[in-house]
């Protein structure tokens, strides 16, 4: 078996450092070629954690807030409307508050995840914890999502009459806070998606 | 900043043998089975299995919402004295989502039985990765608010004065309900899926 002998520059590890050398020895220069690239995809991870902090809390504020009451008297229907009313709207507010709180303590992850990019832990942490809070938020938004649709269309089949008519400022507002929070879903599947392309080998 | 040389040997051809005494040497990435391609060999096959088991999941959910109509029989002065899925328009968008999501699920079996005839191959998991997390929110929606709407149905509300019908349809809310239960375990599924793709893209 024939033997080769080459000797190999080891610099410090640096985004700039690229290998010129034979494809075999490519696994262990310290800064690969994807260095650069994942550490772009980490700022973006970033940068769209941020701004689903902002849409979270919108969102969960939003609907906390969303209350009306009537000014005149009706005979059958209560007058005054909140979120707590809505055992499902009480677990919107509850639980993309969790969503958000959740989305601040991530942020260091994704710092690391910057400052290292080569780094899989960070990343696989990442990726699972937003799995399981992309469920959170899914269900969270798709469940104030079927009761506001109840509150504007109703139901003649079981008699469950449409509020929206009577509670027109509550419902455009609980409307918002449900259309936020679908906005926050789209990107947390964002985020697991490149979450996954920075794990992915090259 | 320091450059350091070292002299390294690089044997011309790499072999499974010189893998334990020279941690040094770069694995040629080919699609030959090594030791980390029989784990993600696992990961695959374990990903099969879940699928499958999450194509019964979302089957029986859709199966079970689809035949949940009730007629009752007796005549009630203001309730209508029948059921079914299509009364309610989250019910109907459940059990579409759910044929759906049981549909995508047979189709990426193909996907998943390539990643398990080649382990190192990145690009059908990271397919994989991204529609399954899709179609997990999307399950996850038509679960949740099916949820919710069989807790109005379960419960009513004093507050809108819509009346929990589920005491007069104790059948129909019970065939509801667990479709909504399949449609839980059929997400849990996904999320171990989504799981699996992940730590089966990560590198050794």
């Amino acid at each position: 078996m024939a033997k080769e002998s080459t000797t190999i520059d080891v610099g410090e590890p640096s985004t700039v450092t690229k290998s010129t050398s034979h494809e075999k020895k490519k696994g262990f220069v310290a800064a690969a070629a994807g260095g650069g690239y994942k550490r772009g995809l980490a700022i973006f991870d970033f940068l769209l954690r941020l701004a689903a902090i902002g849409i979270t809390i919108g969102a969960s504020s939003v609907m906390f807030t969303a209350e009306e009451t009537l000014p005149f008297f009706t005979q059958f229907l209560q007058f005054q409307a909140g979120y707590d009313d809505f055992p499902t709207f009480q677990f919107f507010v509850i639980a993309i508050a969790i969503v958000a709180s959740y989305l601040v303590l991530s942020l260091p992850f994704s710092i690391v995840t910057i400052v290292r990019p080569l780094a899989v832990v960070p990343r696989l942490i990442l990726l699972i914890s937003d799995t399981v809070v992309l469920t959170l938020t899914t269900s969270a938004a798709a469940a104030a999502a079927s009761i506001v649709y109840l509150a504007h269309n109703g139901n003649a089949n079981t008699n469950w009459l449409p509020i929206c008519q009577q509670f027109g400022d509550f419902c455009q507002t609980a409307s918002t806070a449900v259309v936020a929070a679908s906005i926050s879903v789209v990107f947390f599947v964002l985020l697991i998606v490149i979450s996954a392309i920075g794990l992915k080998t090259h | 900043m320091k450059n350091e040389s070292t002299v390294i040997d690089v044997p011309a051809e790499s072999s499974s043998a010189m893998k334990g005494s020279a941690p040094l040497i770069g694995v040629a990435r080919d699609h030959t089975t090594n030791g980390s391609g029989g784990y993600k060999r696992g990961l695959s096959i374990f990903d099969f299995l879940l699928r499958l088991a999450a194509i019964i999941a979302a089957s029986v959910a859709a199966g079970t919402m689809f035949t949940s109509d009730e007629t009752l029989p007796f005549f009630t002065q203001f309730l209508q004295f029948e059921a079914g899925y299509d009364d309610l328009p989250t019910f109907q968008f459940f059990v579409i989502a759910m044929s759906m999501i049981s549909g995508y699920l047979l189709l990426s079996l193909p996907f998943s039985v390539v990643t398990i005839v080649r382990p190192l191959a990145t690009a059908p998991r990271l397919l994989l990765l991204v529609l399954d997390t899709a179609a997990m929110a999307f399950n996850m929606a038509a679960a949740s608010s099916a949820a919710a709407i069989g807790y109005l149905a379960h419960n009513g509300n004093q507050n809108t004065n819509w009346l929990p019908i589920c005491q007069q349809f104790g059948d129909f809310c019970q065939k509801t309900s667990g479709a909504v239960v399949s449609s839980f375990v059929s997400v849990v599924f996904f999320i171990m899926l989504v799981v699996l793709s992940g730590v089966a893209l990560k590198r050794h």
